[in-house]
């Protein structure tokens, strides 16, 4: 049940419906029961992976808060192995196996099983480790109500990608739950519109191009053809991956839900340093709290400041999917993040005058966009070649990018520059009830007319 | 039961979200309508398109200059090579205008004589080209054609989404694609509306042009010279042969249209027939409109495996009602001519001339004869 169906909304207006109308005692059972429900949609058999993990945290935090403190650690080391064995066999196995296999000089796959991955199991098991790790930290108590915990978990609007919701921020919505605003339900409607209106009308028709290009390399040769295929993947996976999440906030919001925000125009980043500020925010949140600064941060000295942005960035690389381009991902962008730092800090984290941030946004861009070739290309050996076309195709003017997408990105771009200035979309909500009208309707416009409905295509990050 | 209570408190803080809400959709709903249910899409609108060409060809009847109260409009589909000039030439007494479309099906032609008859009053004759008057299966089956909802899409109104849609009893899918793309009709200009930010400059000029002058390229058009002389369909063989210059791909198409078997009977073609060339009398009976079928050419080549009689077919069965007319149906014979068509189903210019010259001076006669 993907986000983008008819089939979706049915099930959300039910939801909607049958939450309101019941009574509060049995709200979270209702939403309890609805997550698994759009769970089980995809695939039944995962079901029992997702409540077995439940099962195993929620008993792990009980058990991490009773125990003395000399027990505390082999339970929380039972909760991650539980965690990471389950993400390690179904996301990894296969690539470890397969290069093991390759070390070794056996035939490749030899070790290999046919394994589907879980949905959205990189997102609930990070959920999970989290809750887990703040509890042994003494950061959040343990929760006592499984129905709570399961929901904290299994949430339907954040279940399959995201955005990392720490526990202390759902639980405090849960337990404080009011009625969401005038404010809010307005905003809620605007985001799921504007996410449907990113995902159709804006991802899925770059996506169209990036496919056409990365699928086909021989026969788009060329710096504009390499060009446009990887600016086409750039904005696909924002506008898609963003859409997601404006969705997923905008449901959470009229369940009563707050969810952090996930996404902040990056590509108007300044900085690699700035782009991850505001690119997949929770996700950096979460390496950053859960991996970064227990490998030390930057408390022992400049090299080690390094090692442990690069370790990090390498495994959140290695999160996305398990393979070597997304380690190499990983590791560029850890390598720039690095280099940000040797210049110093304070220069990539703080805005540059007016006239130079263009050129320090394009040249991120174009870091960034470097990037995505190693997400997007399906070998290392394809990324090598689309590199190489990028920075000497030569001068072959087959540009994929139809000039009306190109308006559209423009057009795009500019309403972000303006948004990052006045910030009007976060206040339209607001504001007078014409203002948020004209806005709906040139998005429902834009979606009748320029987006993608002959069939729903799934969301990127999905595969994650 | 704290959720009646809740109820009122969540309803009383939302009535302006309501109120915008439906503002919003009302606001989308009016733009909607004002760009999809009037003329002004029409206005860019790509003329030679699906949906452009069932415009075009309607609204240039509508505007068509009338010298003669005696009118006669002809419908079909592309192998329909009517071509109006030459039948006014021969000045009948009566005045012959043409809306017969490629692609066009039976479910189209209802929707296009409504569009351009909007009282069913304005002519003498509705003369409708069928391929034969026994409703002989073909591989498509027409009563689930997607593609009916893109050529129709700027003649249906909110009024017909019951039947339109019904009319796709067999595809709950299509019924769905159709109800939607009435309600919602930019789902189904959206195709022309993205080809029209490729280049859209180029595209208003091209559309006024036609708004302006499309009517006389079509009046004028005379059609190809080329024809099929010396391809020879041996029947006894099962062979065909094709002279020099001519592809593969053409000596492929001829053999199947000349020797493939014919699809079984399903029974399909007669019930779709029977829906909507029955609507189109429903239209028109009881009015002056006499409403004509004729048998158009089979072919440069004709099979000798041709169709059984059959007396339930539609046509047959609607030419006992009053003010229907069959026009013979081997009437058109001496135009099954190699040298008379430019491929296996269409008439060439000389073929278009000869059968234009035929129909105007039959149904004039036979007009004349009641």
């Amino acid at each position: 049940m993907l986000f983008n169906t008819t089939e979706f909304f049915v099930f959300f207006a039910i939801v909607l419906a049958v939450f309101y109308a019941a009574p509060r005692a049995v709200r979270r059972l209702i939403l309890l029961v609805a997550s698994y429900v759009f769970y089980l949609s995809w695939n039944y058999k995962f079901v029992v992976l997702l409540f077995g993990l439940t099962v195993v945290d929620f008993g792990a935090a009980i058990a991490i808060e009773r125990a003395p403190a000399s027990r505390k650690k082999l339970f929380l080391l039972i909760s991650l192995a539980a965690n990471l064995g389950m993400l390690g066999f179904f996301k990894y196995y296969n690539f470890f196996a397969d290069n093991l296999a390759q070390l070794l000089r056996y035939p490749p796959h030899s070790w290999t099983y046919s394994i589907i991955l879980p949905l959205g199991i990189s997102f609930h098991t990070f959920q999970s480790i989290s809750y887990v790790v703040d509890v042994y930290r003494g950061e959040q108590a343990a929760i006592r109500s499984p129905i709570d915990y399961a929901l904290y978990i299994s949430f339907f609007p954040q279940l399959v990608a995201g955005p990392i919701v720490r526990a202390r921020e759902f639980f405090s919505d849960l337990n404080r739950w009011r009625h969401p605003s005038q404010e809010e339900v307005l905003r809620g409607v605007m985001l799921i519109v504007l996410g449907l209106t990113k995902k159709m009308a804006f991802a899925d028709q770059f996506a169209q191009i990036a496919d056409s290009y990365f699928q086909n390399l021989s026969v788009h040769p060329g710096g504009w053809a390499a060009w446009s295929g990887v600016i086409a993947f750039a904005m696909q996976i924002f506008f898609d991956f963003s859409g997601y999440t404006d969705m997923a906030i905008g449901m959470a919001l009229l369940l009563g839900f707050h969810f952090p925000v996930n996404f902040r125009r990056p590509y108007l980043a300044f900085s690699i340093t700035d782009f991850w500020h505001r690119w997949h925010m929770s996700l950096s949140r979460w390496l950053r709290d859960y991996l970064y600064i227990p490998l030390g941060g930057n408390r022992h000295g400049r090299l080690m400041t390094y090692r442990n942005l690069m370790l990090t960035m390498l495994l959140g690389g290695l999160w996305h999917g398990a393979s070597w381009n997304f380690v190499i991902w990983g590791g560029y962008h850890g390598g720039l993040l690095s280099i940000e730092r040797m210049m110093g800090r304070r220069e990539f984290e703080k805005k540059p005058p007016i006239w130079l941030y263009p050129v320090r946004a394009l040249i991120t861009f174009a870091l960034v966009c470097v990037g995505w070739v190693f997400f997007r290309a399906a070998t290392f050996a394809d990324s090598r070649y689309v590199l190489s076309q990028l920075v000497h195709g030569g001068k072959q003017m087959q540009a994929l990018l139809p000039r009306w997408l190109v308006y559209m990105t423009l057009v795009s771009l500019a309403i972000a520059a303006i948004e990052e200035k006045f910030e009007w979309t976060e206040r339209l909500s607001r504001g007078p009830a014409w203002a948020y009208a004209t806005f709906m309707i040139v998005l429902l416009l834009t979606i009748e007319m320029i987006g993608v409905t002959e069939k729903a295509l799934p969301f990127v990050y999905f595969q994650f | 039961m704290a959720s009646l209570n809740d109820l009122k408190i969540a309803f009383k803080s939302l009535v302006r979200a309501l109120f915008t809400l439906i503002l919003t959709v009302c606001g989308f709903w009016a733009v909607e309508f004002a760009l999809f249910h009037t003329d002004a899409y029409y206005t860019i609108l790509r003329h030679d398109s699906s949906t452009g060409s069932v415009e075009t060809y309607v609204r240039n009847e509508l505007k068509r200059t009338r010298t003669n109260p005696r009118q006669i409009l002809t419908i079909g589909d592309s192998r329909m090579g009517f071509l109006p000039r030459y039948a006014n030439e021969l000045e009948t007494g009566y005045e012959f205008g043409s809306i017969a479309l490629g692609g066009a099906t039976p479910r189209d032609w209802y929707y296009m004589l409504r569009g351009a008859d909007p009282d069913a009053n304005r002519y003498s004759a509705i003369v409708i080209a069928m391929d034969d008057y026994e409703d002989v299966e073909i591989e498509e089956d027409q009563s689930v054609r997607a593609a009916d909802l893109y050529y129709l899409i700027g003649r249906l109104k909110y009024s017909d989404i019951p039947y339109f849609a019904r009319s796709y009893q067999h595809d709950p899918t299509l019924q769905w694609a159709a109800v939607r793309g009435v309600v919602l009709k930019g789902l189904i200009y959206k195709r022309d509306f993205q080809d029209f930010l490729l280049h859209p400059t180029s595209r208003i000029q091209i559309a006024n042009a036609a708004r302006r002058d499309s009517h006389q390229w079509y009046y004028d058009y005379v059609g190809p010279n080329q024809s099929l002389e010396g391809v020879v369909v041996d029947f006894d063989k099962r062979a065909v042969t094709v002279p020099p210059g001519f592809s593969e791909a053409q000596k492929a198409a001829y053999t199947y249209r000349f020797l493939a078997p014919r699809p079984p009977w399903r029974g399909d073609r007669t019930a779709y027939m029977h829906k909507w060339l029955g609507k189109i009398y429903e239209r028109y009976r009881g009015s002056k409109t006499r409403v004509i079928f004729l048998h158009l050419p089979r072919g440069p080549f004709v099979r000798p495996d041709q169709p059984v009689f059959n007396a339930h077919s539609s046509v047959r069965e609607l030419a006992v009602q009053p003010g229907v007319i069959l026009l013979p149906e081997h009437l058109f014979d001496s135009i099954e001519r190699p040298g008379l068509f430019i491929d296996q189903m269409h008439m060439n210019g000389p073929g278009c001339a000869e059968f234009s010259r035929m129909l105007g001076k039959q149904v004039s006669h036979t007009l004349d004869a009641l």
